[in-house]
């Protein structure tokens, strides 16, 4: 044969020459590295015989694998890529074409070794950056040939995972080879990522994908490891456009190899993982969506792979931070809460399904919350109130009509105590703006006790700044609080400003709390803390005044409410001495606390019942017959001694300057409770407008005492024949209380008492209107304008009217 | 330099089982590889074959059957120019999925792509469940193609693929004819513009 082509030789033209030369007479001898060069300098001093050389390079090497002289087909390759290298860049799109032929031709070969060593050219054709655009070049091909080297399944163990890793590589080279260049085809159409995705996924999870270990070399030619490589290099290619084109293959593939499942899920958090942490920043929030919208696609299935798309979604926001949330913020919760929404509407009744979707729920409240912990503060309360809005009790929304269940509102309470404990408190009027504050209150008074301790722990979570929560955990009496390790700090004015404004609402509420027949010790201990917590945050030498006030109507409660149980009762008088105790001592006011400690030691010995050490004893529950445990008293009594005396307060605080004509006064509060009812007829939005009414109603209750006066003719001469200096007196003794009342008083409270006043007279005009429709023998004309007047004493006026 | 002259696509799909790696291996090397392992993802065979003296190179997709490779075998659809489906004739199950099989031919290939119906392994003549006719039938149709294979025995696997690579050929000479028809008329020095154009509207 050489000797044909020696006689031949002086006829061929002489790039055939050049080519033929190059290749040894014996292929084990390898390329012939002389005429190598002579080949490669005629190339580039005479490119336009590039496209030449190619083709026939391209016809030998077919030649050679038909005849299965693999030797030469090496030394072809070789020659090729040498070629490839050298040329310059204009003058390699006449060459490429061949090339591409040459190693497509040794792809379909069934040869092993050639498809490998096709690939690696490939690879080295991959990284050659090309300037010159080129047109018509396909990689279809080579895009279904190397996923499907991916899926290789050779018996040959090693020979498998070489064939597998050059096939994983080959995609890597199509992907850089088309992705900066518009003309080449999309690679992100769905043809070819479908293919390319699940290759690369594939691989990274079969044989059991052991995490990659970076040290050990061995490791890199792994399957694995270069299908990871090449899946963080695609994600981190992705545009705006084309970051969907990549998770859909994801998540199909995930779901058609059942992936989601406990024992796998830590390899789709893995994935995502990778995505997130390979992803653009700017895009992540896209990846977020896509699993959004997979969990909505998933609404039907079973609770254990929506608990795990949710797992994932958690793991995704961690990373994202800041970029997670996108622009639509409230379509992220409202969606999130939804899928709470449909989940506790279809609960199943099966114990062990019931299990995996309570997990499911859980996975979802923190989602919540971590992804409210990527929000600014402010947005956190806007969160707060819109999951709040989720209420039927507060809101008149048509979505959420009807009763709700009570695992829901539980499930909200726990999403909002999840989004109040990422919340940093700065300071208080911030985090309780009045339209936040007030909804959260009452809501403080839900019918359970169970929820009431979590709008608790909401409130300790957010008026707490220091991390005192856990030290008040317990309600005791400590001997020296500076024991407890509390963190102080200087409250600032705003704080107490802060307070003087809404102080009389938390503790009305508070109060109200307090009175709730369902409470549990628990409930009192939650109590006890935000109390605790009010006196260490807000600062409570300023309002020490308030607080004394607030704690002696709290022991008010326990002696003048006899429908309380006695264990209750105890409960409050226990709870008002440790709260006593803990006010003295920390505003370091000497005498109150030797006054309140007396107090207390002559409890110790009388009536230890009164104290938390009996009162708060979990131990002592009521025995089966309905008698109290023996720590108990048998009958009820209470002695002065045993009490915080408001006198004898008032004189030690009079001692220390300060002003105590407002303790003597009643504590009168709004009551939350008759508003939650009242509120659901209420369509005005009751954060809106504070009005207030210029009304008779308006005045105190004092100043309409004359109204009670009996006129008769003997009233009448009385009141000719007295003086009327004396009336005068009187006269003017009321104006001044009024007057007094309405200069000292914070308007809370002047709102509250007028309220209560009004509050009675309606329900006594409902009461007469009632009776003015039901009357029996009324006629039918009559019953007629009943009829149109219905609406008249039906109306139940808003809330803001009775200001 | 070409040597070949047309190049076809053909795509094999069917159940888990059904034997489509064997109708590949019998055709494109003459065995009958006993103990065929569960193929994964998509496995790719070549075979050049000779059609009234030209010759006409088969590039065979054989996809896996299993459920999970779904999305990336339906990926090789739409290249595909002849689709073969198989399914057993020894198990009805197989045959049962073909509904579904069709439904994914006609929403991930081409239109009016070239549709073969084979029940394999007649070589189990005992253990047959579904009779010829009904293949037939429901081949009819579905406007596809109808043969009954046994890998094992070699039985009409090759008349198979060679049909297919007869009537594709054959679709593209037509095509091929027509296009050059259709530059004969536009090289013609006598043509003026109005011929171009019903030219055009021809093809």
């Amino acid at each position: 044969m050489s000797g044909c082509c020696g006689c031949c030789a002086a006829l061929k033209p002489r790039y055939k020459r050049l080519v033929d030369n190059i290749f040894p007479v014996n292929p084990e001898d390898g390329l012939v590295k002389n005429n190598m060069d002579k080949l490669t300098f005629y190339a580039l001093s005479a490119p336009e015989k590039l496209d030449r050389i190619g083709q026939y390079l391209a016809q030998r090497l077919s030649r050679d694998v038909q005849r299965h002289r693999y030797g030469m087909v090496v030394i072809a390759m070789d020659a090729l890529d040498q070629l490839l290298v050298s040329c310059h860049d204009y003058s390699l799109n006449l060459f490429v074409e061949s090339f591409l032929k040459m190693v497509q031709k040794l792809l379909e070969c069934d040869e092993v070794e050639l498809q490998i060593l096709a690939t690696s050219s490939f690879i080295k054709f991959a990284n050659i950056e090309e300037v010159t655009p080129s047109y018509h070049r396909r990689y279809d091909f080579f895009i279904s040939k190397f996923s499907s080297m991916c899926h290789s399944n050779n018996n040959d163990e090693t020979r498998k995972a070489r064939i597998r890793t050059a096939g994983l590589k080959g995609l890597q080279g199509v992907v850089r080879k088309t992705v900066s260049d518009d003309l080449q085809v999309n690679i992100w159409e769905p043809i070819h990522m479908d293919k390319i995705v699940p290759s690369l996924l594939y691989n990274m999870h079969d044989q059991g994908f052991v995490p990659v270990d970076l040290d050990n070399h061995r490791n890199e030619e792994a399957p694995a490891f270069v299908a990871e490589t090449v899946f963080r290099d695609l994600v981190c290619r992705a545009s705006f456009g084309n970051i969907k084109s990549v998770l859909k293959p994801v998540l199909v593939h995930i779901d058609n190899h059942q992936l989601w499942c406990q024992a796998t899920l830590q390899f789709v958090v893995k994935c995502f993982k990778i995505i997130m942490f390979s992803v653009q920043q700017q895009y992540a929030y896209i990846v977020i969506q896509v699993l959004m919208s997979h969990l909505d696609s998933h609404v039907r299935s079973s609770p254990d792979i929506k608990s795990s798309i949710v797992d994932v979604l958690f793991e995704c926001v961690l990373i994202a931070a800041g970029g997670s949330i996108g622009p639509s913020v409230l379509d992220v919760f409202n969606n999130l809460v939804r899928h709470l929404r449909i989940s506790l509407d279809s609960k199943s009744t099966d114990i062990e399904k019931r299990n995996m979707e309570k997990k499911f729920e859980e996975a979802i409240i923190s989602t919540i919350g971590e992804f409210a912990n990527n929000l600014p503060d402010y947005q956190k309360i806007e969160i707060m109130m819109f999951i709040m809005a989720k209420f039927p009790q507060f809101t008149s929304e048509e979505e959420f009509g009807g009763r709700m269940d009570a695992q829901l509102q539980t499930m909200l309470l726990k999403t909002l105590l999840k989004v109040a404990t990422k919340y940093k408190t700065v300071s208080m009027a911030n985090a309780f703006p009045p339209e936040f504050l007030h909804p959260l209150l009452r809501m403080s008074l839900l019918d359970d006790p169970g929820m009431r301790i979590i709008v608790q722990q909401i409130l300790h979570t957010l008026i707490d700044r220091n991390d005192n929560t856990p030290k008040f955990k317990h309600v005791v009496i400590t001997k020296d609080i500076s024991k407890l390790g509390l963190k102080l700090q200087k409250s600032a004015r705003q704080d107490s400003l802060f307070m003087k404004k809404n102080g009389s609402e938390f503790y009305g509420c508070l109060l109200e709390n307090m009175q709730m027949d369902s409470n549990k010790v628990d409930n009192f201990e939650a109590l006890y803390c935000t109390m605790a917590l009010i006196c260490v945050e807000m600062g409570c030498t300023e309002i020490l005044l308030e607080l004394i006030r607030f704690a002696l109507e709290l022991q008010n409660i326990a002696i003048n409410k006899l429908s309380l149980p006695l264990t209750h009762k105890c409960a409050i008088h226990a709870l008002t001495a440790g709260f006593f105790n803990f006010l003295a001592q920390l505003a370091d006011v000497k005498s109150l606390v030797t006054y309140v400690s007396g107090v207390i030691e002559i409890r110790r010995q009388e009536a230890s019942h009164l104290l938390p050490e009996v009162a708060f004893n979990r131990a002592n529950k009521p025995s089966s017959s309905g008698t109290l445990d023996g720590s108990y008293p048998e009958v009820e009594t209470l002695k002065d001694t045993w009490l915080f005396q408001q006198s004898q307060i008032a004189e030690i605080l009079t001692e220390l300057g300060h002003d105590v004509s407002r303790l003597s006064k009643p504590f009168t509060y709004r009551a939350f409770s008759s508003l939650l009812e009242s509120d659901a007829g209420s369509s005005s939005d009751i954060q809106s407008i504070y009005l207030d009414m210029e009304s008779k109603e308006s005045s105190p209750v004092v100043a309409r005492k004359r109204a009670e006066e009996v006129i008769t003719v003997e009233s009448l001469k009385k009141m000719l024949a007295e003086d009327s200096t004396l009336e005068r007196d009187e006269e003017e003794r009321r104006r001044k209380e009024i007057l007094q009342t309405f200069q000292t008083a914070p308007f809370e409270e002047i709102v509250a008492r007028s309220e209560s006043k009004s509050n009675h007279f309606h329900n006594k005009l409902n009461e007469i209107l009632e009776l003015v429709s039901k009357h029996p023998d009324s006629p039918g004309s009559l019953r007629k304008t009943n009829r149109t007047t219905v609406p008249v004493f039906d109306i139940q006026f808003p809330e803001l009217y009775v200001y | 330099m070409e040597d070949y002259k047309y190049l076809f696509k053909i795509v094999l799909i069917g159940d888990a089982g059904v034997g489509k790696t064997c109708l590949v291996r019998r055709f494109t090397q003459g065995l009958f590889p006993p103990g065929q392992a569960a193929t994964i993802g998509v496995d790719f065979m070549i075979k050049t074959v000779e059609i009234n003296g030209e010759r006409v190179k088969l590039q065979i997709w054989d996809t896996a059957g299993q459920e999970k490779f779904r999305s990336i075998t339906q990926s090789y659809y739409r290249a595909a120019n002849a689709l073969i489906l198989v399914y057993d004739v020894c198990s009805q199950a197989t045959f049962d999925s073909l509904p579904q099989w069709i439904s994914d031919i006609e929403s991930f290939a081409k239109h009016k792509v070239l549709a073969y119906l084979v029940g394999n392994k007649i070589d189990q003549i005992n253990s047959k469940e579904v009779p010829t006719y009904i293949g037939k039938q429901w081949a009819d149709r579905f406007e596809m193609r109808f043969l009954e294979t046994s890998a094992k025995d070699a039985e009409n696997v090759d008349i198979l693929f060679y049909d297919i690579a007869v009537e594709l050929t054959k679709d593209a000479r037509e095509k091929d004819k027509l296009e050059s028809d259709c530059s004969g008329f536009n090289i013609s020095p006598n043509t003026k513009t109005i011929n171009r154009c019903t030219a055009c509207f021809k093809f």
